[in-house]
């Protein structure tokens, strides 16, 4: 008759001991791997810093003025035509991707952590800009977190590149988006006489774009005699002149094309590329 | 935050009110709305933990729940508060001596996420359709199981260790969308525990 409660005891011991010494290690592996989501819209771990990351990969002094770069729509649920795009990059012979926004679909943590990771693998640097569907929820913190700044400049070949977030609808058209003052002091001539080339998700004449900055934005491209303005948010090809400045619209991977851009010297070249 | 502090303390009067009516344990005594059991929960999308009260069905093949959930800043980046209602089936049940043991559990989760930065609808900025989803609300479904065994004292609780498998709707849309490319973000894991009073 004692042989039951017994039993029952040594299960018990069995058991928490198990559940001491094996529980925590559990826990912690999971942890590790990323195994728990503790809400749609964390912002914890992962890639880091993955624009700023890029252009310290980004050779210095090389090609001067002489280059390509490709530049790549919105991915939102097309993950894997846009994997296929940042393997099919490698046999092109680019020095850099620069992709226009809509990383994402909802903003989650978990697709930030998607295409992050898709970023760090590609073998050249990989820039972002961000989209209206990068911004919802902390879609902004979390953009910061794995990409930097949504504005950034920098130079490359003598022609400087600027990127910036033209998601005006996003922020209830404040009037500061895009931010012409910021855009304005970039916006400067390259320093070895190069191109100027910039890059934002939402082109200026679509009603996301703050209509109220359309005309002084369109303006001081043609006075700073910008090269080429590559915008996404339309998810089709496009292409048209304003004040002498030439203004692209990229597809969206989902048709499984993007640009490949050839600077020689005074010339620029964009081309359309299926893969 | 006032508004997600006022629903967690009504979640937890609740639960007191049905810890405190169970003193004599026979579920069908008391009114429906005493809950008569209790969940804690780690991750699982609806914070880094959520609590509240649990009401069982059908010989308890079939559990609700009311969780309140909440993710640190220091953790998870920014405060989350969420409100999430659940519902499971276990169609399976094996007991052995003391044990209780549920191999599975399917169940269905609507969680609320409170704060100006997430809409339920779309805000005035927009045009209808512009988003088809909301940043509030978040449907998920989940796989699972349980281990349950009963503790001594007062009407023999049963305390229930689980765990799920939970997809969240931008997870099942890429999924679908991506099925090679998204292989291992399908699901993301909760554990939790639940108290049968």
């Amino acid at each position: 008759m004692d042989s039951v409660p017994e039993l029952k005891r040594l299960h018990h011991v069995v058991t928490s001991t198990a559940v001491r010494y094996w529980l925590p290690w559990l826990l912690l592996l999971f942890a590790g791997c990323g195994v728990f989501e503790l809400h749609p819209y964390e912002v914890r771990g992962g890639e880091q810093n993955l624009n700023v990351r890029a252009l310290e990969r980004l050779p210095r002094d090389t090609h001067e003025g002489s280059f390509r770069f490709a530049v790549m729509g919105d991915i939102g649920v097309f993950l894997k035509e846009a994997k296929d795009a940042m393997e099919d990059v490698a046999r092109r012979d680019v020095d850099f991707v620069v992709q226009l926004g809509d990383l994402t679909e909802f903003s989650s943590a978990q697709e930030y952590d998607w295409v992050a990771r898709l970023f760090d693998d590609v073998p050249v640097p990989a820039l972002a800009v961000i989209g209206n569907h990068d911004l919802l929820g902390t879609g902004p913190q979390l953009f910061r977190h794995h990409f930097g700044s949504e504005y950034l400049t920098f130079d490359f070949g003598g022609s400087r590149f600027v990127l910036f977030d033209s998601n005006s609808r996003e922020y209830g058209y404040p009037g500061d988006v895009p931010d012409l003052d910021r855009l304005r002091a970039e916006l400067i001539a390259p320093p070895c006489g190069g191109h100027l080339f910039t890059f934002s998700h939402v082109p200026p004449w679509h009603s996301d774009f703050d209509p109220s900055l359309r005309g002084p934005f369109e303006h001081l491209q043609a006075e700073r005699n910008v090269a080429v303005s590559f915008h996404g948010h339309l998810h089709r090809f496009g292409s048209d002149a304003i004040e002498g400045v030439r203004y692209v619209v990229t597809d969206a991977l989902e048709l499984r094309r993007y640009l490949v851009v050839t600077v020689a010297g005074p010339t620029v070249h964009v081309e359309q590329v299926s893969y | 935050m006032m508004r997600s502090g006022f629903v967690g303390g009504v979640l937890v009067a609740w639960l007191l009110v049905g810890l405190a009516s169970r003193a004599e344990p026979r579920a069908h005594e008391a009114p429906w709305y005493v809950p008569d059991h209790a969940a804690l929960q780690f991750a699982g999308s609806i914070g880094m933990l959520a609590a509240g009260p649990g009401w069982a069905f059908l010989d308890e093949q079939v559990d609700v729940q009311a969780l309140l959930g909440w993710a640190p800043r220091a953790v998870a980046g920014a405060d989350f508060v969420t409100l999430t209602l659940k519902a499971q089936w276990h169609p399976f049940l094996i007991t052995h001596r003391d044990w209780r043991i549920r191999p599975l559990t399917v169940g269905a989760a609507f969680s609320y996420t409170f704060g100006d930065r997430y809409f339920l609808k779309l805000p005035d900025r927009y045009d209808s359709g512009y988003y088809w989803f909301t940043t509030a609300l978040r449907p998920m479904i989940f796989l699972g199981g349980s281990v349950g065994h009963s503790l001594p004292g007062v009407g023999a609780p049963i305390l229930e260790g689980y765990y799920e498998l939970v997809a969240t709707d931008y997870r099942l849309v890429q999924f679908v969308q991506n099925p090679g490319t998204v292989n291992t973000g399908l699901f993301s894991l909760a554990l939790g525990a639940r108290l049968r009073f």
